[in-house]
């Protein structure tokens, strides 16, 4: 015969679990929004079954004694988390580097009638006008006018991506704020998860954080994270160590956007600040080239015309450019009489040189060439850049809904759990109220014969 | 999505947020397309048809001046034309003015006074003619600086320089007439002609039967000249035809690469918005549902 008393124990614990349960139901729901939060489920086990058999070993019947609360899980597939930080930092590195090439591009307007493509247009339109009429001092002008726009129009743009550059570095300077911030926080709840751990105490909220800051570390550097057994975070950019444990290097940059960690220079292979880097470093050079190609091709091809001729009173032509680069270029002419529309000497009327300059606009190696080219490029850098954008976000929505899958809050899953706890407390009062009737029988009602 | 087997609130909303924001997005990029009526507002759009744009406006900016270098062709020549009308005109005068005073005879020295004044008028018109000018550029003195061809004397003052315009690409059409070959050159020219015929009838009018020949190929050479000035028009007619043609058809292509085609436009706006409605709609009632409806 067991003790009497046990079922009373067996009973509580049945329903201290089920409480148990509903409140961590409570937590879930609550929760449900809340950013990184990560479903919980509890554990329980029966306890009292004896694992251990010996020689005067009974029967299990005195072993039974409820059940026990064993944990409370996070619910997450740390590999998929692994993933999930990958593809987010490629998704941010992808749609930075679209978001900028969109603000080159802006530059560059495409469909529109003014811009330097209808600048030049307008600078060959008037050399053909010098060409037929000499002698019009004012076509001579608004020809050295427009010359002054094609210049105005190059230094702007020359200006307009320094612009770019400089807040390009100043995102790029924000970003690695932020990731410096982050490492400090999360060397922070590393030191305090590590000593948590070794004692049991539940680490479920910490871990949450934790979660997030590798997330944003990832998303800002594309730093990749390894979480120890002890439940702290290792951080890592390229292979040099960013967080490990309690400690942490900090994220440093030059003015030439050179990023070093500790001291040490890595490469930023994923997320935001890598594309700013990318498009420092690379993307903006490359279309300044460009850009200077074009202002140095207006700059020859006319300063060449120019000395092939003779100007008004006979005199051959001066450079009508200086300067170089886009920056540079600027019109050394301000009088109309100089430009070189004779290409006999003597003062004449000859317009022949100033239509030679104007075919020049047609010429598939002049600056009309070169600056469709880099509008041609730049957009197809920019549609390359926006379609990889696309998909890399496509792809991390995708898993962030798969994280979300395994991780995230359901009502209706926590309703029916709510409903199971709930049930298992009125059915382990039941078994109580039970109990205590029948102890109330045996107490109460036996052992009354003939006394009534 | 398929690997998902649990729905929980975040991946239902992660779903539904990025379905409508797509439909979303997608309708926003059509109503900007048709209210602008353009294809491309960025080079990103259409990075081919981008390049294609400006190479058309290019061509159209060059079609416009060649336009405007044809007329201008046009116009010297018709000046050019003008002339050689009254030129021929006036030769015939002075030819018709040497005739009289070879009927006249010798003996009426007053009736070839008359004449002999008369065709020194003859002489000045012809000067007139020969400095007519084109926006203020003599017509018949190549490329000179100098405001005139001719100067009193009779002298050539232009040079022979060419007077071309563009009016096509790689078309240059040469508009020039020097002096020298239409009115003749040092002794022999008309202006000495003239001057020869009007001293003749004042000295020795009856040794001008040589000169009505003379007259006769000074004519035939400003008409042979006018000729070919009328080849040059014709010329300049055919590519200014030619450019009308061109300017259609580069503005048709330019709008088929810029511009939208309105009506299949209209039909994706109208798909991208049932879309979008639908996206809505069955987000706003899935996230109605929940068990919590049917505990009671």
């Amino acid at each position: 015969m067991g003790n009497w008393f046990a079922g009373f124990q067996q009973a509580t614990s049945g329903m201290n679990a089920a409480r148990y349960g509903i409140s961590v139901v409570g937590q879930n729901i609550a929760n449900a929004n809340s950013d990184g939060y990560t479903r919980q489920v509890v554990t329980q086990e029966s306890t009292g079954v004896l694992n251990v058999v010996g020689l005067y070993t009974r029967p299990a019947e005195d072993g039974i004694g409820g059940v026990g609360i064993t944990g409370t899980i996070r619910q997450v597939d740390t590999l998929l988390n692994a993933r999930v930080r990958d593809e987010h930092a490629k998704s941010d590195y992808a749609s930075t580097t679209a978001d900028q090439l969109s603000q080159i591009e802006a530059l560059f307007p495409a469909a529109s009638t003014d811009g330097l493509a209808a600048q030049l247009n307008s600078f060959w339109k008037d050399w053909s006008t010098v060409g037929t009429s000499p002698d019009n001092t004012a076509a001579r002008q608004v020809l050295l006018e427009h010359a002054r726009t094609v210049a105005g129009t190059l230094n702007n743009l020359s200006s307009s991506l320094t612009d770019l550059d400089t807040s390009m570095t100043n995102y790029l300077g924000q970003d690695v704020a932020s990731a410096n911030t982050a490492a400090t926080q999360l060397a922070a709840l590393n030191s305090q998860i590590g000593a948590a751990s070794g004692t049991g105490i539940d680490v479920n909220a910490l871990a949450d954080q934790r979660d997030l800051l590798v997330d944003k570390l990832a998303k800002l550097t594309g730093a990749t994270t390894v979480i120890q057994n002890n439940g702290t975070a290792s951080v890592t950019i390229g292979s040099t160590a960013l967080v490990s444990g309690a400690t942490t290097s900090a994220i440093t940059v030059d003015s030439a956007g050179n990023v070093s960690v500790g001291g040490a220079a890595v490469t930023l292979t994923g997320g935001s600040a890598a594309a700013r880097v990318t498009a420092i470093q690379v993307t903006v050079p490359a279309y300044r080239a460009k850009l200077d190609g074009v202002a140095d091709s207006v700059s020859s091809v006319v300063n060449s015309v120019q000395a092939a001729g003779f100007d008004r009173s006979g005199n051959g032509g001066q450079p009508m450019f200086t300067g170089s680069g886009a920056a540079g270029i600027a019109v050394a002419l301000s009088d109309g009489a100089l430009v070189a529309a004779s290409s006999t000497p003597g003062g004449n009327l000859d317009g022949s040189n100033a239509q030679a300059a104007s075919r020049l606009g047609a010429s598939a190696t002049g600056p009309d060439t070169a600056y469709a080219t880099l509008v041609g490029s730049l957009g197809a850098e920019s549609a390359a850049a926006q379609n990889a954008s696309t998909t890399q976000q496509s792809l991390a929505t995708n898993l962030d809904a798969m994280k979300a899958s395994v991780s995230g809050v359901s009502y209706d899953e926590e309703m029916a759990h709510m409903l199971t706890y709930q049930r298992a407390f009125e059915a382990s009062s039941r078994a109580l109220t039970t109990l205590d009737a029948m102890l109330d029988t045996l107490i109460n009602h036996t052992g009354r014969a003939g006394l009534a | 999505m398929s690997a998902i087997s649990r729905v929980t609130v975040g991946s239902a909303g992660y779903t539904g947020v990025q379905n409508m924001e797509a439909a979303a997005a997608r309708m926003a990029e059509l109503q900007n397309r048709l209210s602008s009526g353009k294809r491309m507002s960025a080079p990103s759009d259409d990075p081919a048809g981008t390049v294609r744009a400006l190479q058309l406006r290019g061509a159209l900016s060059r079609n416009e001046q060649y336009t405007a270098n044809a007329q201008d062709a046009q116009s010297w020549l018709n000046t050019i034309d003008d002339s050689y009308s009254s030129i021929v005109a006036t030769l015939q005068r002075a030819r018709t003015l040497v005739v009289r005073g070879l009927n006249t005879g010798v003996n009426d020295a007053a009736a070839n006074q008359a004449l002999a004044s008369e065709m020194d008028t003859v002489r000045s018109t012809m000067l007139q003619l020969a400095n007519s000018t084109f926006d203020g550029r003599p017509v018949f003195g190549g490329t000179t600086g100098s405001p005139v061809a001719y100067d009193t004397s009779g002298n050539y003052v232009g040079d022979n320089g060419v007077v071309s315009r563009d009016v096509g690409e790689g078309l240059s059409v040469d508009v020039s007439t020097t002096g020298p070959s239409v009115f003749g050159s040092g002794a022999g020219d008309v202006f000495s002609l003239i001057a020869t015929a009007a001293n003749a009838l004042r000295t020795n009018p009856g040794g001008m039967s040589g000169l009505l020949a003379q007259f006769d190929g000074a004519i035939a050479q400003v008409s042979s000249a006018q000729a070919q000035a009328g080849a040059r028009a014709g010329q300049i007619q055919d590519a200014a035809g030619g450019l009308t043609t061109r300017n259609v058809a580069l503005q048709s292509e330019l709008s088929g690469v810029e511009d939208v085609d309105m009506a299949e436009m209209a039909m994706k706006v109208t798909t991208a918005n049932t879309n979008y409605q639908a996206a809505l709609q069955t987000t706003a009632t899935i996230s109605q549902l929940s068990l919590m409806d049917f505990l009671r």
